[in-house]
């Protein structure tokens, strides 16, 4: 038997090409962009892309491969489910929540949507646009198939994406073959500018998106590597002790990637990452201004998330967060006031932040479970809403 | 559109499975060397054999969960997501990937007889992720049985590999008649019988010559012919090396006359058409 030889192929390929393809290898190296239909599930949303689409929980889970992107969906129906029904409008189809024609009351209920709802609210008429129209405009995916695992990481368009997945997995009367027009980039040519562009052109960016975004820029120019799973907050502040200084050749290009933005702005807009993590994600996810959050920064920490819920509960104003935070300091600097105080008021005052996060249902249940009878629980409850009304009577006369 | 390459013979041993093996290699080599931006070809071995697993793995132990029986099995929904989930690289080259056929596969067929649009259960997969392919080219067993239709069906060019002798030129014909009825029957407009591949040649065999030259002179089947592969040792012992007959020996008659055939495949990948 001959002997087991190597990789010769090239060799015998060497005299065969030249003569045999003659004119056609020139059609072969054409490295433009193209436009194909991909399959769904080829596709994936850029974990460390500044604009979230899911809530934060969700996108974590998605990215760290917890969930399927219809799991990742069923979960934020059902988070919205739960909103909703609170709130006096339950649906069980997500085309309920789209508006109705013959209704005049959905404007005020419009407004009053949380994020979770406005969001699969969008989606579902994104989705209900693809089903009609077609999709007009292809996503932009960077190709980062590796041997065997094709996948396009998507660089613009993922709310497409989501609303294309809802289409197929959660509304009546999908006819598509589960593919999503994609123009495809190559590897080597993706880039953080084109996607900051892109991010910044749309309005709806929140700042807390625009942090990430200046981060994400700073992180790159600077050499750090971009991984290919979702990042905690910490990977974006890292880049609070980057700067533009010492990149001139980058500055323009960043600056105008943010969409024109003053060095200054750049720096106050990067600076929002000092935030707590949980007062990153309340502002992110109601896309709370830069220039309410600049003055929650000048606070501590641990106090960061409770003012941004102030400032969404209560839609306070610039002038009012400023003053909040001001006088927030100088009780910080005053310890001795609250120490005077007793501990059990503390304790209470400290319940009324946490009052959104429960349900009526789950209290009264609780009351019941810690008392041992219905009645008791009762009075217990009716001595605690005299007490309110007084403490509220007290708050109007300061 | 992806060229889909169907080699399809009901007669055993004719080279079916050392002529889709080698010619995919062919085809990404040779892309490759021309500078191809995807030079990514697609092996899908549906005989339940596996031998073109066997030689392009060097593994034939696949079953329910990760071969062409799991892609055969799965939802319409899921079956385009599986059928990537399968597929595994190739021991020849990088860009060589294959959908491997299971000894399942037997029943499959058995399972599958009277199911609804069982026929298309390979193409409707494949037609969704196969213009990630520059090339996809189909193994199938040798006979005309429900996992050969859905090879046909899947395909856009049949090529039939024939020995020169007088049964199997007869047999020929009613390779080409069945190639017509299932593109005609299962409307496959796109499925053509696309070349004739003359495999174990032999030219000190008077018949063979005979054969030849009445084939070569006939006024349809003579255009048809693509290639010559000349009877050889050094493919036996290739697939015993579980190597492509190029890597074996790049200089044997068969390598040669596997690469010219090669040269015609990417001329009509590229150029479109017939």
């Amino acid at each position: 038997m001959p002997p087991k030889n190597t990789r010769r192929i090239d060799d015998l390929l060497g005299g065969v090409t030249e003569e045999m393809l003659a004119g056609i290898p020139q059609q072969l190296q054409d490295t433009s962009l193209r436009v194909e239909r991909l399959l769904l599930e080829m596709v994936r949303p850029d974990p460390v892309q500044p604009r979230r689409v899911l809530p934060e929980n969700l996108h974590t889970a998605f990215h760290n491969n917890r969930l399927t992107p219809t799991q990742a969906l069923k979960e934020l129906v059902q988070l919205v489910q739960v909103s909703a029904r609170q709130r006096g409008r339950p649906f069980n189809n997500v085309l309920e929540l789209l508006p109705n024609p013959d209704d005049d009351g959905d404007d005020e209920q419009f407004a009053q949507l949380s994020p979770e709802e406005q969001l699969l609210h969008d989606l579902v008429n994104l989705a209900v646009t693809i089903r009609d129209d077609g999709q007009v405009n292809p996503l932009t995916v960077v190709d980062v198939t590796q041997g065997v695992t094709q996948q396009f990481r998507i660089e613009t368009g993922e709310r497409r994406y989501w609303a294309t997945w809802l289409l197929r997995d959660f509304m009546p009367n999908y006819s598509g073959d589960g593919m999503i027009p994609c123009i495809i980039i190559p590897a080597e040519r993706s880039s953080v500018f084109r996607q900051a562009k892109e991010n910044t052109a749309r309005s709806g960016l929140s700042a807390i998106a625009m942090a990430r975004q200046a981060a994400l820029l700073l992180l790159t120019i600077h050499g750090y590597e971009i991984p290919n799973t979702a990042v905690a907050n910490d990977f974006y502040r890292q880049a609070l002790d980057l700067d533009l200084r010492g990149k001139r050749e980058y500055t323009e290009a960043i600056l105008s990637a943010m969409g024109g933005m003053k060095k200054g702005y750049f720096s106050e807009i990067k600076a929002l990452l000092r935030l707590s993590d949980e007062a990153l994600e309340l502002a992110d996810r109601y896309s709370i201004d830069q220039y309410k959050l600049r003055y929650v920064l000048s606070l501590p920490a641990e106090y960061h998330a409770e003012v941004v819920r102030q400032i969404v509960d209560l839609n306070l104003s610039s002038k009012q967060v400023k003053e909040l935070c001001e006088s927030d300091s100088l009780e910080t600097d005053d310890q001795i006031s609250f120490d005077k105080l007793p501990a059990a008021a503390l304790k209470m005052a400290k319940v009324t932040h946490t009052a959104s996060t429960v349900s009526a249902q789950d209290v009264a249940r609780a009351l019941i479970q810690q008392e041992g009878d219905v009645t008791i629980a009762q009075a217990r409850l009716k001595s605690f809403q005299k007490l309110l009304a007084e403490a509220e009577r007290y708050l109007t006369e300061e | 559109m992806t060229r889909v390459f169907v080699f399809t013979n009901h007669k055993g041993g004719v080279g079916k499975s050392t002529s889709a093996t080698n010619a995919a290699l062919g085809i990404t080599s040779m892309l490759r060397r021309a500078g191809a931006a995807n030079s990514r070809v697609l092996l899908i071995d549906t005989d339940s054999q596996a031998h073109a697993t066997l030689i392009t793995t060097g593994m034939k132990d696949y079953g329910t969960d990760n071969s062409l029986y799991t892609v055969l099995m799965s939802d319409r929904q899921t079956a385009a997501q599986t059928l990537l989930n399968s597929i595994v690289q190739s021991t020849w080259d990088e860009n060589l990937h294959v959908l491997p056929a299971s000894p399942m596969l037997e029943g499959a067929e058995r399972e599958l007889m009277g199911v609804a649009g069982a026929p298309y259960r390979l193409a409707e997969p494949l037609s969704r992720i196969a213009n990630r392919y520059a090339a996809v080219v189909i193994d199938t067993r040798p006979s005309f049985s429900l996992m050969t239709e859905m090879g046909l069906i899947a395909a856009t060019d049949a090529i039939v590999p024939v020995e020169p002798r007088y049964l199997e030129t007869v047999g020929l014909m009613s390779v080409i008649g069945k190639i017509n009825d299932i593109r005609d029957g299962w409307r496959q407009p796109n499925l053509r019988v696309s070349g004739i591949l003359i495999t174990k040649m032999n030219n000190r065999i008077r018949g063979h010559n005979h054969l030849l030259t009445e084939l070569k002179s006939h006024s349809v089947l003579g255009n048809l012919i693509m290639g010559v592969v000349p009877a050889n040792e050094a493919v036996s012992y290739a697939h015993q090396n579980h190597q492509s007959i190029f890597d074996y020996d790049y200089k044997s008659p068969a390598s040669k006359a596997y690469m010219q055939f090669v040269a015609k495949l990417v001329y009509r990948i590229l150029k479109g058409g017939a």
